[in-house]
């Protein structure tokens, strides 16, 4: 087995072979652009990738530091509003995956970027929702990528500003909502969720891991099934996008 | 009436205590120049709105100018977070209404469209909306669809005192064009009684007529057109100028603390006298001029 990839190249590609071609997908940034380039240069070129801010399908040649970089809409299709994307075509039910990262989650995908500490104690203030609340309420579906860690992977997160399976079960369906969170990729393992708890559920490992590192290192017990396979690890050219084209300063990739 | 004027007397028509919505997303066309003259002229007691809080909202926030700040979140992308609006959440002195980006849109659309109210997807479920409706009550309700019967979150409008855009190109009428992504900025000067255009450019109405499909702001809702190159220094404007990583790195320190936020604005706002004093303080034309963006690429 070819372990000469990093955590990282490993989420990326496992996020981009999450994408189908032709679907429509609203990312945040970081790794989610990462993975959404690849899938674009690989499987899926008829993709479209939608910012936030008003940006579709931009074809960067320099890495930026963020949504409000101009080099992240280099040659960008369309140039418009957050009503026109998160409105007309996220709001509107056209967004099929929404990309999200955050700072913690729990056992039914709920994702928080606001704060950590007691909200009505001592606490930090972080960066809050932006889109990520918006497209986790209205993308068909949605893929977490966060760091394994079980300070970050929580039984009870401090915020939730993005929703995922609220309680679990149909609680989401209950708050008015449709879709959730379908994947969570970490650096040790990839979830699902139950079809009828919502709980996060082990999908495959990542090659290198036991089932107790991966279940060991998370604040709550995810579903194991009886058989869980290894995940797939990256291809050659998938590497080779990655390290020479996409990310090749590792601005996203860390 | 003469709309083309100064900085200091398009501020100055801004009273203590108005809502002002701003143009700025994380480190892009933010309204430095404004704020910072805003400092400058005291004004207090602001409420303020953006959908992403951005740099120009945080100057404003730590220099002591803002009471209420209702917006989606924010950060200064990877120079770092809006130190001095965490500061207030964290230590209780800025009152922060906080939604989700789409929120604070659709509440501006709302508001651009003269609708009583908006229907809304996002929030439900989340700890944002709970927030929202613990601290302030009245700005979201539930409603039912009269015609399918279902139960949908609807928004309070929000309607601004005055709207502050930092623009490419107007006339003297502020009809304005706006190159590049637009974020909230368009539905933000149809939702406020009145708009203060600051232009890298002023051109002539026959210039605009021209290319009257790249106005994207007309100039009937401007009160105040301020020529005013450079304005959203230390943040970029797209196929004008890039953002001056080192000023936002210095920024991002200097608002680590209280004291050393205040010394940096006693060096960069009460130190100069106006915009182009601050502008020789960063460097003068021959540092601005190492910013100024590629034609291919705009940046």
């Amino acid at each position: 087995m070819d372990f000469n990839y990093t955590p990282s190249e490993l989420m990326a590609a496992a996020g981009a072979r999450e994408i189908k071609d032709r679907e429509v997908v609203a990312v945040g940034l970081g790794l989610p652009v990462v993975a959404s380039f690849l899938a674009k240069q690989t499987h899926a070129p008829h993709m479209t990738m939608l910012f936030e801010l008003g940006v579709i399908d931009s074809e960067p040649v320099h890495a930026g530091v963020g949504l409000a970089d101009p080099r992240v809409w280099y040659r960008a299709k369309v140039l418009s509003s957050f009503v026109d994307i998160l409105g007309s075509i996220l709001h509107k039910g056209r967004v099929d995956v929404g990309f999200l990262g955050g700072l913690e989650t729990d056992q039914y995908g709920n994702l928080n970027t606001t704060l950590v500490g007691d909200p009505r104690g001592e606490f930090r203030h972080m960066v809050g929702s932006g889109g990520a609340n918006d497209i986790a309420s209205s993308a068909k579906r949605n893929i977490l990528i966060m760091r394994h860690d079980a300070r970050k992977l929580k039984k009870t997160i401090s915020f939730v500003t993005s929703p995922g399976y609220v309680t679990g079960g149909d609680s989401r369906t209950k708050a008015g909502l449709s879709g959730g969170p379908s994947r969570v990729i970490t650096d040790k393992a990839i979830f699902g969720f139950h079809p009828e708890t919502k709980q996060m559920m082990v999908i495959s490992i990542h090659p290198g891991n036991t089932i107790e590192d991966v279940v060991g290192t998370m604040g709550f017990a995810p579903v194991v099934p009886q058989q869980v396979p290894y995940t797939e690890p990256p291809e050659k050219e998938q590497l080779r996008l990655i390290r020479e084209v996409i990310d090749p300063r590792k601005m996203y990739m860390g | 009436m003469e709309k083309l004027t100064t900085l200091t007397e398009a501020v100055a028509s801004i009273p203590s205590g108005s809502h002002v919505a701003l143009p700025g997303f994380p480190i892009t066309r933010c309204a430095m120049a404004f704020a910072r003259e805003a400092i400058r002229q005291g004004i207090k007691g602001l409420t303020l709105s953006q959908c992403v809080g951005a740099m120009d909202g945080d100057m404003l926030v730590g220099a002591g100018a803002v009471e209420r700040l209702i917006y989606g979140g924010g950060s200064l992308d990877r120079f770092g977070r809006l130190n001095c609006v965490n500061r207030g959440i964290e230590d209780g002195s800025l009152q922060a209404e906080e939604y989700s980006s789409l929120s604070v849109a659709f509440r501006y659309l709302a508001g651009s469209l003269g609708l009583p109210f908006m229907p809304i997807r996002s929030l439900q479920g989340s700890d944002l909306l709970r927030r929202i409706q613990e601290h302030t009550g009245s700005d979201v309700a539930n409603i039912t669809d009269p015609f399918t019967g279902e139960n949908w979150l609807v928004l309070k409008p929000l309607l601004p005192d005055v709207s502050v855009l930092v623009v490419h190109t107007a006339d003297a009428e502020g009809n304005a064009w706006i190159m590049g992504p637009r974020w909230d900025n368009v539905e933000q000067a149809k939702a406020s009684k009145r708009t203060i255009i600051i232009a890298e450019h002023i051109v002539s109405t026959e210039t605009i007529r021209q290319q009257a499909e790249r106005t994207v702001i007309p100039g009937l809702l401007v009160s105040h057109v301020v020529e005013l190159p450079f304005a959203a220094h230390p943040t970029s404007v797209y196929r004008e100028y890039d953002y001056d990583a080192k000023e936002i790195e210095k920024y991002v320190k200097a608002t680590s603390t209280p004291e050393s936020f205040k010394a940096y604005l006693d060096e960069y706002v009460y130190g100069v006298k106006d915009h182009w004093e601050y502008l020789e303080k960063v460097g003068g034309m021959k540092h601005l001029n190492t910013l100024k963006a590629d034609p291919i690429l705009g940046y």
